[in-house]
């Protein structure tokens, strides 16, 4: 556990410049430049104002990569966040086919994540020996089931009043307003990671959950508030989800969790915790969402996409093992 | 030292335990609907859930080194679709080739998969996510986007599911041969008795002289094995092959080893486990129409059952921990 911090004594520091480049994000930034070189040789369509126009369906997914992103750090994982996202957006539409107001079918979305959330956090803080995995996995069924329950045999709702939806599908100018928020969200969830005393807590307990409750930190409250706000940000990805497709079934979500998980993984942020940071997991997040409009455009299946995302995320965790491995062997 | 009590043996063992649950749930079931115990019945049972039976046993090697394989639907999706697309455009008609081919390309996959999580380090769930994306892509690919092979085109391979020998459908003893293979090579081979060392401990297990990065290996492409074999029998089970078959069946797979006491972290559990675990939720799922619970109830109550049991067995280790250290107490 002691070389995952990377902080060890004989750590000599390296030219500021070489260290950026050299760094993870430095190589995102090159790849992420790539991509959108590739993504325009390859689609006549793709430029800023297209970008902009067909990104807001991507970057529903991006507001969970955010606390995933946490999730992550502390070592564990969250398979549930798909299914949170299918039971909210199909709550909302519900609300919203009562003639409510948009405030009220805001907050049902809200709610409904923070609830499940809160179950998730619930059961894993109180059975602090449960492998959140197996845990997120029971509800991740649960969850979707009560979605199917909900729907009933049609299996879909459509919302009738698009009014509200369609206002926060809106846009500045031409930029959509999720992409706003995304950028604020990822901001504030940074911070808080990399420079509040809560965020060192979580990579705290990541690196050694054992050493960091002895040191006086409330290790199942931390717990608690993450799975939480997971789940209201699952909500949060419902309401724009649905605003971009008015309705919800019970494929909504499908598969989310593991594209949540593979931005922040591809981001740097390692799966066994304690390491990694959010900077990272927007540039990848932005990556994935730049090459699915790009390859999208040109009508590329989104089984391909997904291949390609695979791979990307093999790669990127098994790249660096395997150098070191070489690194080694050479050294030896 | 005392003799433990026959109730106490039965408590003590997660099995039993398992085998009573399993007993009443059959009895309750028989007496809400006396339909479902029914030679008949019981067989098109086990016929549908061939494919999760013979999987979970895979599983059980993957979960006891302490890892987790969530591509192997994608792996199943691929191996089918292969010979699907073999048998469509008639460059093999043989079913015994068929299974070769599929048992084939599950072991290919299942190696691409242990190599990458024995020798690059990668956690077992990042990886197998990863190969979730990617074999499931290719088995699309090998479908020229999206086709189906329909029973018609399977010629005499669909065939398998419906032969009988004694009495009983093929599918049904390729379940029994599995289950009685994996019953003898992990309780009195070698091979087998060191998947439990790596499992309990591996770096005791690597110090006594275990290649604990060949198990690893080893066990990842038993289930791609595996999966292949489940590719098979669902093309024949269900007469059709088509890219999406059994999406998000993985979950059912994890679901029957947990519930049949194998343990997330490795090490325990046995394949006597996996089968009562499989049995209860296949029973629970073919019960619950009988019962007259919607359809739609059934993954909801599923997950409950996950949740309850992976539950109660925190709290019957705690209860056992806590009568251990009363124990020691003067």
């Amino acid at each position: 556990m002691a070389g995952k911090s990377g902080r060890s004594i004989n750590n000599v520091p390296e030219s500021p410049i070489k260290r950026t480049i050299f760094s993870w994000e430095g190589i995102l930034v090159i790849v992420f430049i790539l991509v959108n070189l590739f993504c325009a040789w390859f689609s006549e369509f793709y430029n800023l104002k297209n970008l902009l126009r067909q990104m807001p369906v991507y970057l529903a997914e991006v507001f969970l990569m955010l606390p995933m992103a946490y999730i992550l750090v502390l070592g564990e994982i969250d398979i549930s966040v798909g299914s949170i996202v299918c039971l909210s957006a199909t709550m909302s539409c519900i609300v919203c086919n009562t003639g409510a107001p948009f405030i009220v079918v805001v907050l049902t979305a809200l709610v409904v994540g923070t609830l499940c959330g809160a179950v998730n956090a619930f059961i894993l803080t109180r059975f602090e020996e449960l492998p959140p995995m197996i845990v997120t996995l029971a509800t991740q069924i649960i969850f979707r089931g009560i979605a199917e329950i909900v729907l009933g045999s049609g299996g879909s709702i459509s919302a009738t009043n698009t009014d509200g939806f369609r206002m926060i599908g809106g846009k500045v100018g031409s930029v959509p307003y999720i992409l706003f928020l995304v950028l604020i969200l990822a901001v504030i969830f940074a911070v808080i990671l990399g420079k509040s005393t809560f965020g060192r807590r979580v990579y705290a307990i990541g690196t050694n959950r054992l050493t960091a409750y002895y040191s006086g930190i409330h290790v199942q409250k931390i717990r608690f508030i993450i799975y939480t706000v997971m789940g209201t940000v699952s909500g949060l990805c419902a309401l724009f989800l649905v605003s971009s497709s008015y309705g919800a079934n019970t494929t909504t979500g499908n598969g989310f969790e593991m594209d949540a998980i593979a931005m922040a993984v591809f981001g740097g942020i390692s799966s066994t915790g304690g390491k990694g940071n959010l900077a990272g997991g927007v540039i990848s997040a932005f990556i994935i969402v730049c090459l699915r409009v790009g390859l999208g455009q040109r009508n590329v299946h989104a089984q391909v996409i997904l291949l390609i995302v695979g791979l990307l995320l093999i790669g990127a965790v098994a790249l660096p093992n395997i150098i070191g491995q070489v690194k080694r062997a050479i050294k030896k | 030292m005392k003799e433990k009590s026959v109730l106490k043996k039965i408590t003590g063992s997660r099995e039993a335990l398992l085998a009573v649950i399993l007993i009443l749930l059959f009895a309750i079931v028989t007496v809400i609907s006396p339909s479902f115990l029914t030679p008949k019945s019981i067989m098109d049972m086990l016929k549908n859930n061939a494919v999760t039976m013979v999987m979970s046993l895979g599983m059980l090697c993957v979960m006891l080194v302490g890892g987790i394989d969530i591509s192997i639907m994608s792996t199943l999706a691929l191996s089918g679709m292969a010979i699907g697309m073999l048998l469509k455009y008639n460059h093999i008609s043989n079913t015994f080739v068929a299974f070769v081919i599929a048992l084939a390309i599950g072991a290919a996959c299942g190696l691409v998969v242990g190599l990458v999580i024995s020798r690059a380090d990668v956690p077992p769930i990042i990886a197998t996510m990863g190969f979730m994306y990617v074999y499931r892509a290719m088995g699309y690919l090998i479908s020229n986007g999206g086709e189906w092979a329909s029973a018609a085109a399977l010629g005499s391979f669909k065939d398998f599911a419906t032969t009988k020998i004694l009495g009983m459908s093929c599918v049904i003893w390729v379940i029994i041969i599995c289950y009685v293979l994996f019953f003898f090579f992990m309780k009195w081979t070698r091979t087998g008795r060191k998947i439990y060392a790596v499992g309990s401990n591996a770096n005791a297990a690597e110090v006594s002289g275990i290649n604990v990065k060949n198990i690893k290996l080893m066990v990842y492409v038993i289930m791609g094995i595996l999966s292949g074999l489940g590719g098979a029998l669902q093309v024949s089970v269900y007469a059709s092959a088509m890219p999406d078959m059994q999406q998000g069946g993985e979950m059912d797979v994890i679901a029957a080893c947990v519930i049949g006491g194998v343990s997330m972290s490795g090490g325990r559990g046995t394949v006597l486990g996996a089968l009562l675990g499989s049995l209860i939720l296949a029973t629970i799922a073919k019960a619950l129409p009988l019962v007259g619970f919607d359809a739609l109830w059934q993954n909801t109550i599923k997950g409950v059952l996950i949740l309850v049991v992976v539950v109660a067995n925190v709290v019957l280790q705690r209860v056992a921990d806590r009568s251990a250290l009363k124990g020691r107490e003067m």
